[in-house]
């Protein structure tokens, strides 16, 4: 069994190397083989985490004893969702490269680095050891570069995949330290050895905390830190924008929910208050950027912070119930957003732009299914009750109103007020996008506006159908199922979740 | 009898889930076939009626499961439990088969009403999750569950209003109304928030408990916490400050207002607020703040109501109007005493507002519209609506013995008691309510006088039939033409107005049995609904009426009716208000002109803040992006220093590292 847990990672960096080295032979590896190759590579690690997820196997093995590095690999209920998501949106993305192939040749380096990126994260997953898990976290971000770099929007890679690259890495930089120091003080790097604070003391937790909430931070990303992300969202091709939003966020707040708040438990409380107001500020900033943002994949990126503010403010309520409402909400980010970029990504490419400002003819009509795709994503975007987004936010808030431990409890109170104030700027960008692409321009409107219609002047890069079908319908259906059952039975996802929550904190607390 | 059901589904999960699921299958299953769609949206919601029922008939056997279970707990760490537990009593239980009735109602309506709309589906999904969505509230013990239904609810309400997306109009109130009633939420969700973290239960039995008689709870706590919850009821039931979506939400189809407006979605409100009841007596400055909004409201919204010039949003701000009656009812209520008197007040608004509503619909395809010009003397044209509207007048207005007038005679009588008893919020409540009786039967009076208008034209033919069916001759000529097409000035035949050619080509002028039926329905209990007050599923004290208050009311209202009758003679459409200023009508029809209000104080400013934000952030951005630049101009900078020749500093320091590694590798 412990083989199965090795496979997950190896299964698809292999893959994804072949992938990318199949692209430099002349004449290259034709489209269809490669995509062949990649759907059965990310289909058996999906089976492979599965397995995992399923029989929680572990690997412990000594790898680099000079700095007491090990190969520790296991699942435990906090990571298993994460796992469970990041192989699920592994094979999704390569499915829908399918009906949205790469905008240039090199279908090979496409997809192997779709693969890398989901190998990266499930060994930042699976990652028991400090420093192993710092390895896998950098490992993704390459790809994730070269997603970017090589086959995004041309008119903004080149900036935005600089920024993307420079700026995450200079977040490691700061985790790399902040583990380091960790380690080295502790004297373990084990992560299940750190919890609890190891003996440090509560300055030294402070100024640890601090650098790894700034490095992690990066990742998240938190306000003011965020900068880096609407930016390489708008140029990320459209599976490079799920993995991204999918998979590389969750890994920021999984380092936090980690190696932060039950390691250094002290130092947290400390900065809890900061940190919090800089969630909070962060869902106000977002929401209302979103209000007036034109681009609509830029919008959805903006949401994107909002949201990890909700999990961030969860994280740094210090209580169970927080830990419990940042990992669901953790999840419920991960299936809505990768949904929506799905769906935007699909209309970005058959409008050519995607400016909210041009008048196009409405969704409702015109493509039903990507319109009901929509509605259901920004639905949950909003946090309907019966879809996933709900149960995050709400847990989140009622976590602040009693924070745990010597947490300044009125901040956190007028915290909770601003966040739910947040819904409701939520509630008017969603709608707001909902009103101007599902509902307006009806064909009786556009009949009697003047003027060509916009698909005749903006050619299509690809011809695509109108609405979706195929493994588009099928891709953006699988994420509508998953966000629904997640809304309507939340209790699969917390139940999971809670022997974990409860052993890490009651440990952190001794 | 027993009629105790030992199984996991209960018909309380029944009366939830049923149209739900007709929801889920029409959606999934049905592809174009309206009929089909029909079939299974009127079936699963006779099934929720059918489910409702069974519930009332365990309920009064005293077999019902009080509180079952439904997803189970969530698991939220231990701090706070969340068991997601219904909670069946008596008033629940009879809003339930309100609830279900209504909506059983209103989807037979709607599949003769929309039968042409080509998104009839979506409609009747929306319709059955609205229900389901409020059933939940109206059976929810845990706060959780019941900001669940309440939330689903806003959302629905959406979809309904903005149906018609074609037009600019729906689109505007449909997000008008979901901004107002969410913005609303924002205190509600952190009042529950608060409520259960107190408590550490989301359990409302449980919470209650807590509040009341645990000793160390916070009384600042509990009355912010009722506070939100109270904002969060006064945003969903379309009370002051937050009245204004509701007549814009007129913009949807009628059933959809049907429903909205009786039993679902502003009704809401009154059932939380009186699931909570002992909270916010024990809360006793958000008592008076509670009255102090809603009665006015009451009075507000009945005023406006008499100016309106569209029959529809008559109706919208009469709800306005009686909603706020129903949380006066809450209000006025001191420690102790249970919600019945608003609860029945809520089940007779459900019947007679629901027939009112659908009415009108009937009335909009028969005469293409509810504008005052429009519908004035519908009734005499078509004169197969004439009973149904009387009935829902008179049931409006509160004439005796009709249900409108039972339940607002015993909240009337309750105000009154707990005002002889000293109660401050129970004396103004009084008073608020008492104008609003009056000014009820005034609108009502009105609205009525206005249907059943007779044209010049059409009172000269009147008088000159009657006169000359004095010579026996005559009469047969009057009756010979009836039929006869209509001609104008030159004896030429008038066309049939447009719309009714196009827009309404397939509709049968007749709903059919189905909603006839439902119509009926509902009129009887318009008619005999008051008798409700005798069941013994609520605690009401109707033996022993205040005669004295009753007969002071009844003398008002006719005062009032009677003065609007006069108003309304000689006028073109039989309208009282037409002797008012214009300037008021036209104020009264944009609800004050708070539109813009709302525009002005909140969507302004927060756009103004939102871009703000989004440039201080695209300067952030440049910030950012200005980095790799300084540190680039930095290192020419510095590098300018550099000779570029090696020192002997330099050869030093190579030395030194090329001495400190051999020795290092030579001592490992």
């Amino acid at each position: 069994m412990v083989a199965v847990l090795l496979c997950a990672i190896v299964v698809p960096v292999v893959t994804g190397a072949l992938l990318i080295t199949g692209d430099r032979f002349s004449p290259a590896v034709g489209a269809l083989t490669s995509w062949v190759v990649a759907v059965l590579g990310s289909v058996v690690t999906a089976a492979c985490v599965v397995l995992a997820v399923w029989r929680r196997p572990e690997l412990d093995h000594e790898w680099v004893p000079a700095i007491g590095m090990r190969l520790h690999l296991a699942v435990d209920g906090i990571s298993a969702p994460l796992l469970l998501l990041t192989a699920a949106l592994g094979v999704l993305v390569v499915l829908h490269a399918r009906v949205e192939p790469p905008t240039r040749t090199g279908h090979g380096t496409y997809l192997g680095c779709l693969l890398l990126v989901t190998g990266g994260a499930i060994a930042t997953f699976l990652a028991r050891d400090a420093i192993l898990f710092f390895l896998a976290f950098e490992i993704v971000l390459v790809p994730m570069w070269l997603l970017i770099k090589g086959f995004g929007d041309p008119k903004h890679r080149a900036s935005a995949s600089a920024k993307f690259v420079l700026y995450t890495v200079l977040g490691s930089t700061l985790m790399l330290v902040g583990i380091l120091g960790t380690v080295y003080l502790a004297g373990t790097a084990d992560i299940d050895g750190l919890v609890g604070g190891a003996g440090l003391s509560t300055t030294q937790q402070t100024v640890l905390a601090a650098i790894l909430l700034i490095g992690l931070g990066i990742k998240v990303p938190l306000w003011p830190l965020h900068s880096w992300l609407p930016a390489a969202h708008t140029a990320a091709p459209t599976g490079g924008s799920v993995l991204l939003a999918g998979v590389l966020l969750k890994m920021g707040t999984y380092g936090i929910a980690r190696l932060v708040v039950p390691v250094l438990p002290a130092g947290v409380e400390r900065l809890a208050p900061v940190v919090g107001v800089l969630a909070a500020v962060g869902i106000l900033w977002g929401g209302l950027v979103c209000l007036v943002e034109r681009s609509l994949k830029r919008l959805i990126a903006w949401s994107s912070v909002a949201h990890m503010g909700f999990v961030v403010l969860g994280l740094m309520s210090g209580t169970r119930l927080g830990l419990q409402a940042a990992l669901f909400g953790n999840i419920a980010h991960g299936i809505v957003s990768a949904l929506l970029f799905f769906v935007v990504g699909g209309l970005k490419q058959r409008w050519g732009g995607d400016d909210l400002a041009v008048a196009r003819a409405s969704l409702r009509d015109t493509a039903p299914r990507l319109g009901f795709a929509l509605v259901v994503g920004m639905a949950a975007l909003l946090g309907l009750p019966g879809l996933a987004g709900f149960w995050g936010e709400l847990l989140a808030v009622a976590s602040v109103w009693n924070p745990d431990g010597s947490r300044p409890v009125l901040l956190f109170r007028v915290l909770a007020l601003a966040a739910a104030l947040g819904t409701v700027l939520a509630a008017g960008y969603a709608l707001r996008v909902l009103r101007v692409v599902w509902a307006e321009g009806s064909p009786a409107e556009q009949a009697a506006a003047p003027g060509t219609p916009e698909a005749a002047q903006a050619p299509r890069p690809a011809p695509r159908p109108v609405d979706a079908d195929g493994y588009e319908w099928a891709v953006v259906g699988v994420l509508v199922l998953g966000a629904v059952a997640l809304g309507v039975l939340p209790t699969v996802l917390l139940d999971s979740t809670e022997p974990a929550v409860l052993h890490l904190l009651e440990v952190a607390a001794r | 009898m027993n009629l105790g059901i030992d199984a996991p589904v209960q018909p309380s999960h029944l009366a939830i889930l049923l149209p739900a699921l007709g929801a889920v299958v029409t959606l999934v299953l049905v592809r174009r076939s309206s009929r089909l769609a029909a079939t299974i949206a009127m079936g699963a919601s006779f099934l929720g009626l059918f489910g409702a029922c069974a519930l009332l008939a365990q309920q009064v056997e005293g077999d019902v499961a009080r509180s079952p279970r439904t997803i189970g707990d969530l698991a939220l760490g231990g701090g706070v439990t969340a068991p997601l537990r219904l909670l069946v009593d008596d008033w629940s239980v009879l809003v339930c088969v309100a609830v279900a009735l209504v909506a059983f109602v209103v989807q037979t309506f709607a599949r003769w009403y929309l039968w042409t709309d080509p998104r009839y589906r979506q409609f009747a999904a929306t319709v059955g999750l609205f229900t389901a969505a409020m059933q939940l509230v109206v059976l929810s013990g845990d706060l959780v569950l019941t900001l669940v239904g309440w939330e689903l609810m806003g959302w629905c309400s959406y979809l309904l209003i903005g149906h018609e997306s074609e037009r600019e109009k729906a689109r505007r109130a449909a997000y008008k109304a979901f901004l107002v009633t969410r913005f609303a939420d924002a205190p509600l969700l952190v009042g529950i928030a608060a409520l259960a973290v107190g408590a550490r239960s989301t359990d409302i039995p449980t919470v209650l408990r807590f509040w009341l008689t645990e000793p160390h709870a916070s009384a600042t706590t509990l009355t912010v916490a009722v506070l939100g919850i109270v904002c969060g009821v006064l945003g969903k039931s379309a009370q002051i400050p937050f009245q204004d979506w509701l007549p814009d939400a007129m913009e949807g189809p009628t059933p959809a207002s049907a429903l909205i407006h009786a039993a679902t979605m502003v009704a809401a409100g009154t059932v939380v607020l009186a699931r909570l009841l002992p909270l916010v007596q024990h809360a006793d400055h958000v008592r008076l703040l509670l009255v102090l909004l809603a009665g006015g409201t009451t009075v507000v919204a009945a005023l406006l109501a008499f100016f309106q010039q569209d029959l529809k949003k008559l109706l919208a701000w009469s709800t306005v109007s009686q909603v706020g009656i129903m949380l006066t009812a809450l209000g006025v209520l001191p420690v102790g005493s249970g919600p019945d008197t608003a609860i029945t007040h809520l089940i007779g608004h459900a019947a007679f507002k629901a027939l009112l509503f659908l009415m009108f619909g009937w009335a909009t395809v028969l005469v293409g519209g509810t504008v005052v010009p429009r519908i004035s003397g519908v009734v005499r044209r078509y004169p197969e609506l004439r009973r149904m509207l009387a009935v829902g007048f008179l049931a409006l207005a509160g004439v005796p013995p009709l249900v409108g007038f039972v339940s607002k005679d015993l909240i009337l009588d309750s105000a009154a008691h707990h005002a002889a008893d000293g109660d401050g919020p129970a004396l103004l409540g009084l008073v608020l309510l008492g104008i609003t009786t009056v000014l009820t039967a005034a609108y009502a009076m009105r609205a009525w006088l206005i249907v059943h208008h007779s044209t010049v034209l059409e009172r000269r033919d009147d008088r000159e039939s009657f006169e000359d069916s004095y010579s026996v001759e005559n009469v047969g000529i009057v009756e010979l033409f009836r039929d006869s097409p209509q001609v104008d000035e030159w004896g030429r035949e008038i066309p049939v107005a447009d719309w009714v050619a196009s827009a309404d080509h397939d509709l049968e002028p007749q709903p059919g049995l189905l909603p006839s039926t439902g119509l009926l329905i509902l009129s009887f209990l318009s008619v005999v609904g008051g008798a409700v007050v005798a069941s013994p599923l609520l605690d009401l004290d109707w033996q022993s009426p205040d005669w004295l208050l009753i007969a002071a009311a009844l003398l008002l209202m006719v005062a009032a009716a009677l003065l609007v009758r006069v108003a309304s003679l000689g006028t073109t459409y039989g309208d009282a208000s037409e002797r008012l200023p214009q300037s008021w009508r036209l104020l009264a029809s944009r609800g004050l002109g708070v539109d813009d209000a709302y525009v002005g104080l909140v969507v302004r400013p927060v756009l103004a803040l939102a871009r703000t934000v989004a440039s201080l952030d695209a300067r952030l951005d440049r910030g950012v992006e200005a980095t790799p630049g300084l540190i680039r101009s930095l290192g020419d900078r510095t590098s300018g220093v550099h000779t570029r020749r090696p020192t002997s500093g330099l050869l030093a320091v190579v030395g030194g590292v090329l001495v400190v590694g051999v020795l290092g590798v030579a001592l490992w």
